[in-house]
């Protein structure tokens, strides 16, 4: 426990958390939000074109976007991290956290897994597989979306959201 | 210029703009003039655009009004709530305008019925936009004798205010709006990225421009999420969303519509072929818009810190 404190305490994160600057605390979750309407955003837009949706699209031009929705999976790893190290103690006893995370990584294994029975060479339809990898794609992400946005009303934690 | 100004200008299109569309839409149906039926619905979408913005600066309006002693607060509550319903119906309007601009020429039972819903949605916006535009004239034209003829009864809430109440009682609403907003933000972000990212030359090996419009809906969809749940939030605690900063977001979301439109009738767009990226203007139109809706997230983002919300 020690430890959690002396990380939340550290120069930096009293920085994120009290600076009166739109580039700490106000900034990083910006750039949050931002990581997530690119990660959730393209990655919805496939799971429904699988879906059946939007059907002169194809599946394989996909391929093209996957880097831009890994930065923003990335932007929000890094974003991730500083407001989890900002609110530690509070947010590792927060169970909606895990929820998050749990939600996060299905939907990762689901996005990797999806892209493998989606993507088959010869356009032919998406298999029952794709779709229903699909669906379950869906509701991680709704189900992360809900569980982060949550974490400002179940526990308390710190700053305006 | 202060806010009632902004108000007092904008207020012109969805009564004034609107009604002209109105009669040259029906014109064109009874002449069957097609290149007039779809400019009709450009601006039936355009106006529904710039009345979100008309709507919210009615708020700023009503500050600026409320420490004035022979202005009545609840003749203002009343057209607050006739506005509310004709911004309603204009929004459905603008909507199902969009359909029939998305649909384009190809005759079909659809596009006949959604011609219908336009006109009837169109007409319904028109009656309820035209009392609202009364009330609201009513608030300070003493001159035109039209306070005496609104009953106004300031014992039973208004509509707008009976909703902050609901919103109050429940406290699942606001959390639920949020991330349904969330969500809507994703929606509709994912799409403009695929959108202007492939107009800028990204998978243009693998993507026609022609196969973009049919993520559009999917977008608009998105929209619609945020519009609802954006309302939710504004209609139950309007004293939050004043000021310029909120107002700089709503010009935004204008400019987005714009931009949108740009994408859908600009020859140039239209002529990016297979494995071509877009000329000068179309990559322009794609920069503008992928800046225009991180704006807007931003500003949505930082009410908190820069605007007076929460």
């Amino acid at each position: 426990m020690d430890l959690l404190v002396r990380i939340e305490e550290s120069g930096f994160c009293q920085w994120v958390r009290e600076a009166d600057s739109l580039f700490a605390f106000p900034g990083i979750l910006l750039l949050h939000t931002i990581g997530m309407g690119i990660v959730v955003g393209i990655n919805g837009t496939f799971d429904l074109r699988v879906l059946g949706f939007a059907p002169s699209v194809r599946l394989r031009s996909f391929e093209r976007f996957f880097p831009f929705m890994w930065m923003g999976f990335w932007i929000n790893a890094i974003t991730g991290t500083i407001l989890l190290a900002v609110n530690l103690t509070k947010l590792t006893h927060n169970p909606d956290f895990y929820v998050k995370l749990a939600f996060i990584a299905l939907a990762v294994v689901n996005m990797r897994l999806l892209r493998k029975h989606a993507l088959v060479p010869d356009e032919t339809p998406p298999p029952t597989t794709a779709k229903v990898l699909a669906v379950t794609s869906i509701i991680f992400w709704l189900g992360a979306i809900t569980s982060g946005r949550l974490l400002a009303y179940v526990g308390k934690s710190v700053g305006v959201f | 210029m202060n806010p009632a100004h902004v108000h007092l200008l904008l207020n012109h299109f969805p009564t004034i703009g609107f009604a002209i569309a109105l009669v040259l839409f029906v014109m064109a149906l009874l002449l069957g003039k097609a290149g007039l039926r779809r400019i009709c619905l450009v601006i039936f979408f355009l106006t529904a655009a710039v009345t979100i913005a008309t709507y919210v600066s009615g708020n700023d309006a009503r500050e600026l009004l409320k420490e004035t002693p022979d202005v009545s607060d609840p003749l203002m509550q009343a057209h607050e709530s006739a506005a509310l319903g004709a911004f309603v119906f204009m929004q459905v309007t603008g909507f199902l305008s969009w359909i029939g601009l998305w649909i384009g020429e190809r005759p079909s039972r659809f596009a006949r019925w959604n011609v219908r819903f336009v006109l009837i949605f169109a007409v319904f916006s028109f009656v309820l936009m035209s009392r609202a535009a009364y009330m609201g004239g009513a608030i300070r034209h003493p001159e035109t004798g039209a306070a005496e003829t609104i009953p106004v009864d300031s014992a039973t809430p208004s509509l707008p205010r009976e909703w902050g109440v609901f919103v109050q009682d429940h406290s699942w609403v606001w959390p639920a709006c949020e991330t349904l907003h969330f969500v809507g933000l994703s929606l509709l972000f994912g799409v403009v990225l695929v959108l202007n990212l492939r107009l800028l030359g990204i998978g243009r090996g693998l993507l026609s421009v022609e196969a973009l419009s049919q993520l559009l809906p999917l977008g608009m969809l998105g929209f619609a999420l945020n519009l609802v749940t954006g309302m939710m939030f504004f209609v139950a605690t309007p004293e939050q969303y004043t000021g310029a900063f909120f107002f700089l977001k709503m010009s935004l979301v204008v400019a987005g519509a714009l931009n949108l439109l740009g994408f859908m009738l600009w020859k140039s767009v239209e002529r990016v072929g297979d494995g071509d990226d877009g000329g000068l203007w179309t990559k322009f139109l794609a920069v503008s818009a992928i800046l225009i809706w991180t704006a807007v997230i931003f500003c949505g983002h930082m009410l908190p810190w820069l605007g007076n919300s929460f």
